[in-house]
């Protein structure tokens, strides 16, 4: 092992933030957050795959507690770019048949990935995924341009430059006591202007014509009453990576890895099998 | 059994006090609900009602997400829910929220949750502040921000590719400064310059992006386009890829690219190229994002002709202006780096030295633009046969040196001969009645761990001595020396 790819490698999983635990002989799993936040959105799935996985986290760059000075605009300007930081952390842990599970955004990034180099992958399980959000001739994402200008507008308003980085003021989550409130802070403190740049790649990207080419062994989960990524979106996802499976989570809202972490982690087991 | 000191409040204090607080709830200077831990509302006072114009018991029961406008509804599950979760607590978050007139209320939000707690569920408490007279405020500030940041980041983007294109000494460093600035100030995922016409293969300088592929798939149609119509010319998706050129979208799409514009770089005498950039999703290309691009564009070509001039002087300088041949300048360059390069590979090097016969009867009879013309011609013919690595050089009036690496004194003796057949050919610039034919010297030398390198001088003074005995011994013959 040449010390300079050590050196790339460490480098590539500090820019990260990557975590690992559970069993380093097991299965690996990766676990992948959408747009708004951090690796922490696993935090009540993560730990239900230590026993008999190899369970690796990490915060998109841009997100959470990564390298922001590794933040290139030009990089980040489409998913691509964060399909090839993904590929460089499998390539840094050496990992193949990788169960990769993505939420919202972080879905089709693994899509990305896996049609770049399948051999690392060994399933996909996609959470609340849409391949573009936008509405078009023929194709219902749920939203109109209009729209996505106000979720701008949104992030705009809510990080109105009153600091540089835009913290929630935190008070400890009475819920979690064993966090601190400065260790949530980082969670899902942003630059506002990476936020923004984000946010445009997330709903402005369209990665229809990427789904076909999918060949790894798909899980398609749906929450009920999804607004940011309707059933008909999910289904469509589901349509068109040929061999997926689809499972409708009883879970409402968005976000099932906060709201229904034991029915998630459920359908993940039942699918890996 | 208890006894207090003072009398327990009677029943109908008590039912006062309740309406008392039942009344600071429904009439608070604010919205004020809650909901489940999945959002659904169970209880809302009567100011939101109001402020929404939607009935209590339309409120109860509805999932508090759908009260708010599709923009705001993404911001809350994308963000302010998770951040919730996590935290336990938001604050002053900005929203808007749909009215039952289909009018926008735009509030500020705390939210705040409170654990099950016995027979208790978990239940999130929400406050809502009506923002409308701060929104009309922020987004003056906002509009007024964005739009000097727009202009500030785009006076940034060319002054800083300004000074970098000021920095290029060569149209390949110029180029390289191009595709930085693309990428830095258009957020391209790649760039490349094309310079049509550009000589010594620099007609493409690329970075992060095979060209071949598109260029098969009609991206020169486009380019030509962007110089003629002198325009900025946009591919915003694949979907319009595929309108244009029916291969254009899949020889995108193969390089994970799915949009790109092209402007043209022009000079005083027309255009000299143009610069393509590449990008990884679709793209919207207002007029900011063109002028951007074409101002790009624009300050390449000023500094293109510069450039080019620049190259244009150090060619003159190390080239022979007759011939184009390398001149003595250039030739004491090439042979030091051959001599080094020879020792580091042990391998032998051979210096080829012509003189021509009967060069002197042509010019003394037929003056000397026909000279002029017999030394052209035969300095095609002699870079024709070189090897394509070996420099030719015109070393004086009809005397040539060629530098031939890791060739020993057999290989060089082929070159040699070569040569020599090839300037003994009748030549189209003289009547056939006069005969121009070559005396070829050659010197090689093998790197040898005893000796001492030889000076370059030595190399070329040796093989000039064989080039005389060539012509001692009748002319039109080579004779070779090792050193």
């Amino acid at each position: 092992m040449s010390t300079i790819a050590s050196a790339a490698r460490s480098q590539v999983l500090r820019r990260n933030n990557v975590t690992v635990t559970g069993d380093p002989a097991g299965r690996p799993i990766v676990f992948a957050h959408g747009f708004g936040c951090s690796q922490e959105v696993w935090h009540a799935v993560a730990p239900r795959f230590e026993s008999d996985h190899r369970v690796v986290l990490f915060d998109a760059v841009g997100s959470g507690a990564s390298d922001l000075g590794a933040y290139d605009p030009a990089r980040y300007d489409s998913l691509h770019g964060y399909a090839d930081d993904l590929l460089e952390i499998l390539d840094a842990l050496d990992l193949h048949d990788a169960v990769f599970v993505g939420h919202s955004v972080a879905a089709m990034v693994g899509v990305l990935a896996s049609n770049v180099d399948p051999s690392r992958f060994g399933a996909l399980v996609l959470v609340g995924p849409s391949p573009r959000y936008l509405d078009d001739d023929d194709y219902t994402g749920g939203f109109s341009h209009a729209d996505i200008e106000g979720l701008l507008d949104a992030l705009d308003a809510n990080y109105l430059g009153w600091s540089e980085t835009m913290a929630p003021l935190i008070m400890g989550n009475p819920a979690r006591p064993e966090l601190g409130s400065d260790l949530t802070e980082s969670f899902c403190s942003v630059d506002p202007r990476i936020a923004s740049q984000f946010a445009r790649v997330t709903f402005l990207s369209d990665n229809r014509r990427d789904l076909e080419q999918v060949r790894t062994p798909t899980l398609v989960l749906q929450c009920s009453e999804d607004v940011i990524a309707p059933p008909a979106v999910g289904r469509y996802v589901h349509e068109q990576i040929s061999g997926s499976r689809f499972v409708q989570l009883a879970a409402t809202g968005h976000c099932p890895n906060l709201s229904a972490p034991e029915e998630l982690a459920a359908e993940i087991t039942a699918f890996l099998r | 059994m208890t006894i207090s000191s003072s009398p327990p409040p009677t029943r109908s204090g008590e039912d006062e006090l309740h309406e008392s607080y039942v009344e600071l709830f429904h009439d608070a200077p604010c919205g004020y609900l809650t909901t489940t831990a999945d959002g659904v509302i169970t209880r809302v006072n009567r100011t939101l009602a109001t402020w929404t114009g939607l009935g209590e018991d339309e409120l109860l029961g509805t999932a508090f997400v759908d009260l708010l406008t599709t923009a705001g509804q993404l911001f809350y599950e994308s963000r302010f829910a998770t951040v919730l979760r996590l935290s336990g607590e938001v604050r002053e978050v900005a929203l808007s929220m749909r009215c039952a007139d289909l009018r926008d209320l735009p509030v500020l939000i705390n939210a705040l949750i409170v654990p099950a707690h016995g027979e208790r569920a978990e239940e999130i408490r929400i406050a809502v502040f009506d923002a409308t007279e701060r929104q009309d405020y922020e987004r003056q500030l906002l509009v007024a921000r964005r739009q000097a940041e727009a202009s500030e980041a785009r006076v940034r983007v060319l002054q800083d590719a300004s000074s970098a294109f000021g920095l290029a000494m060569s149209v390949q460093e110029l180029g390289e400064a191009l595709i930085t600035a693309a990428r830095t100030g258009l957020l391209a995922a790649s760039a490349a310059v094309l310079l049509p016409g550009e000589r010594d293969g620099r007609d493409l300088i690329v970075d992060g992006v095979q060209m071949d592929p598109l260029i098969s798939a009609g991206l020169m149609d486009l380019a030509m386009q962007a110089i003629e119509g002198d325009e900025v010319v946009t591919v915003a998706s694949l979907d319009q890829a595929a309108t244009i050129r029916p291969d254009l979208d899949v020889a995108l799409q193969e390089q994970r690219l799915a949009a790109l514009s092209i402007a043209p770089l022009r000079g005083d005498s027309g255009a000299h190229g143009v610069v393509v950039c590449f990008f990884g999703r679709d793209q919207v290309f207002d007029d900011d994002t063109r002028d951007i691009h074409a101002a790009l564009a624009r300050q390449a070509s000023q500094v293109l002709r510069r450039v080019r001039l620049q190259e244009e002087l150090a060619h003159r300088a190390l080239h022979d202006q007759l011939t184009g041949l390398a001149n003595r300048k250039l030739l004491q360059v090439r042979l030091d780096e051959a001599l080094a390069g020879a020792r580091r590979d042990a391998r032998p090097l051979s210096i080829v030295f012509i003189d021509l016969d009967g060069f002197k009867a042509v010019n003394d009879a037929l003056g000397h633009r026909v000279g002029d013309e017999v030394l052209v011609e035969v300095a095609e013919r002699l870079r024709g046969v070189a090897r394509a690595s070996d420099p030719v050089a015109r070393y004086g009036g009809d005397e040539f040196v060629i530098v031939c690496e890791n060739a020993d004194a057999e290989a060089a003796g082929v070159i040699a001969e070569r040569f020599r057949h090839e300037v003994g050919r009748p030549l189209t610039s003289v009547p056939p009645s006069y005969s121009v034919a070559a005396s070829v010297g050659v010197a090689t030398w093998t790197p040898d761990d005893t000796a001492d390198d030889p000076e370059p001088e030595r190399l070329i003074r040796l093989a000039d001595e064989a080039m005389y005995a060539s012509k001692r011994g009748g002319r039109d013959r080579v004779t070779s020396v090792t050193v």
